[in-house]
């Protein structure tokens, strides 16, 4: 029995009932006003709130983290919402399945271009997980469903301007980071295309939760969709942004500058720390190379491909999210493996460059 | 359990109706400045006005009951009831942090506290030689603290810098290695946003300092450069000020 179609595209069509009961929708005048009303409060705290006087009470260091931490928030921001946008665009605006038609046959010919999509669905990694399980079920082997997943958040156009931005073309960064992205993200759909019974990868409750997903994306429309979507991804990247942000900040005032810099000079250690640092934090692709900026001065260059190429694929926002789709045991494989990889390609370049 | 929902439901929309009141009020007030750099105001502006909409348009046409977030039905099966009362609890924190940060808190600029976690002057991408190559020569009056620091640190000698003086604008921070007599005036010079500030400063001989200026007040110094009289301090070059004065934060304390 085929598995029930995730895609928002394919779902819309079908007549489906409606699970929001008719007394649950808001009347469009009162969303809008409490809209309106959520807007003006927010906007009435931040003009009422005192002026500097205010801060006193506040460290110095305190309020460099503050600073520091909103600092990354008002950056990253507007990539976020570009990413958003974007994806909404790709997701519901394009024709139904205008990209998986035009892929060539070939496995060995498919994987590296599908690991080009995510240069027309620039969408963070966060956002790729949903729309790698619609692929799967429309048709994607898993490996196939991998390659894209762990390429799409680096090979994408905003991460790339984001990384260009930070770092600039001459270092080396940028290079290492999309070269490495594409390797490694081949070489894991190359090692599990290998694989006797990929189906195995997948939970069980993977069916059941598409069908859930179903009952999601139930709303009259293209624009009520749109909608939908920007509030779910929101709902997804907000929350870690803002932790990301606060610890960033925290780390810039809190560990001693003594520490960083003897971590930060040694050319194994420095791999190590900013992947584990990757692996914590769990940023989006689309603004981690701000967040990593800071280290420029510090750390190595090869801890910073490390960290920019391991984050977007493995981190634990991206596992929590993984676990709805991969087994425990595949996660475990999937983590090693892209860990071995980036350290390698870390090490390579601190040693080699 | 409603105020549960809601907030999972809501959190995503809530926090970036924050982030959008917030950037639009650092905009209007010119404040934007604090924390990024002047070449994304626009990005960042128009940004902040689509997603304002976007959000806007969340609370007329999204029907109660259907924006679930992704994630959740990863959790939901689990069924674990104490783990999701700690995400309520998380997520309230991470909301209450956002409208304290963002909307309470007067913005500010970094201080002497970032200064002393990173390196004065350290940062060569900051100041490039090959500018400092080119100032030598030019006309000496239209000198930034940039422009400056980058023909100390070139290592000019004490007879080009004769006769010559120099007007900074800087925060005052301590010498690491005489605070008693040496103090910086100081920048942050900001590539992207103000996470990668770093910190370059002019030395300024003025013993006593302490007692007429605050660490991290804004002082506009004045005076010409000569070989350091401080015994303790690792700096070549100070400047020996005719004068300072206490002037008020600028309005774009960073310099780019």
């Amino acid at each position: 029995m085929p598995v029930p179609a995730t895609d928002k595209r394919v779902e819309a069509r079908h007549d489906a009932p409606t699970h929001a009961l008719p007394g649950t929708r808001r009347r469009p005048t009162a969303g809008l006003l409490i809209g309106l009303a959520v807007f003006a409060a927010l906007l009435a705290l931040r003009i009422l709130a005192p002026a500097e006087e205010g801060s006193s009470w506040l460290a110095d260091a305190a309020r460099d983290f503050v600073s520091l931490s909103i600092s990354v928030v008002i950056e990253s921001l507007p990539f976020v919402f570009l990413g958003i946008v974007l994806s909404i665009g790709v997701q519901i605006w394009l024709p139904d399945g205008f990209l998986l038609r035009r892929l060539p046959a070939h496995p060995a010919l498919r994987r590296p271009i599908l690991s080009l999509l995510g240069m027309l669905l620039p969408v963070c990694e966060c956002g790729n997980v949903p729309l790698a399980r619609g692929l799967i079920v429309r048709g994607l082997t898993v490996s196939e469903s991998m390659t894209f997943l762990f390429a799409a958040p680096i090979l994408n156009p905003i991460t790339i301007i984001t990384t260009q931005q930070a770092f600039g073309w001459d270092n080396g960064i940028l290079i290492s980071r999309i070269a490495g992205g594409f390797l490694i993200a081949n070489l894991i759909g190359w090692i599990y295309s290998r694989h006797p019974r990929p189906e195995a990868l997948l939970t069980s409750r993977f069916q059941e939760e598409c069908s859930l997903e179903d009952h999601a994306g139930q709303a009259a429309g293209k624009v009520g969709r749109s909608v939908q979507l920007f509030v779910r991804e929101t709902g997804a990247m907000m929350p870690a942004l803002f932790i990301g942000a606060g610890i960033a900040g925290l780390i810039q005032v809190g560990v001693p500058r003594d520490v960083l810099v003897s971590v930060g000079n040694s050319p194994v250690w420095s791999v190590a720390a900013l992947m584990v640092l990757a692996f914590v934090v769990a940023v989006c692709s689309n603004v981690d190379a701000f967040f990593i900026l800071s280290f420029g001065a510090t750390f190595m260059p090869g801890s910073i491909v490390a960290f920019l190429v391991f984050g977007p694929m493995i981190d634990v926002k991206m596992l929590a999210l993984l676990r709805t789709t991969f087994t425990a045991k595949t996660l475990l494989q999937l983590t090693v493996v892209v860990a071995l990889c980036s350290a390698a390609l870390g090490l390579a370049v601190n040693y080699v460059l | 359990m409603f105020y549960r929902r809601l907030l999972d439901r809501w959190l995503g929309v809530l926090l970036s109706i924050i982030g959008v009141v917030a950037t639009l009020w650092l905009g209007v007030t010119g404040q934007l400045a604090l924390y990024i750099h002047p070449r994304y105001f626009v990005f960042t502006i128009i940004m902040a006005v689509i997603a304002g909409v976007l959000a806007l348009a969340a609370f007329v046409l999204v029907p109660d009951g259907a924006a679930a977030h992704p994630d959740e039905h990863g959790h939901a099966d689990a069924g674990n009831r104490r783990w999701r009362r700690l995400g309520a609890a998380g997520s309230t924190l991470i909301a209450a942090a956002a409208v304290v940060g963002l909307l309470i808190l007067p913005p500010s600029t970094l201080s002497t506290a970032t200064v002393t976690q990173r390196d004065l002057n350290g940062s060569a991408s900051t100041l490039s030689r090959d500018e400092a190559v080119e100032l030598v020569g030019a006309d000496y009056t239209a000198f930034t603290m940039k422009d400056w620091i980058s023909l100390l640190r070139q290592g000019v000698g004490e007879e080009y810098l004769t006769g010559k003086t120099a007007t900074v604008t800087g925060f005052v921070t301590p010498d690491k290695s005489d605070p008693e007599n040496v103090f910086f005036a100081a920048r942050f010079v900001v590539t992207c946003c103000a996470v990668d500030a770093q910190p370059i400063g002019l030395p300024v001989y003025s013993p006593g300092w302490q007692d007429r200026f605050d660490t991290d007040s804004w002082v506009t110094v004045s005076g010409g450069f000569r070989t350091n009289p401080s015994r303790f301090s690792d700096e070549v070059l100070v400047m020996v000020p005719d004068s300072i004065a206490t002037v008020p934060e600028p309005d774009s304390p960073y310099v780019y």
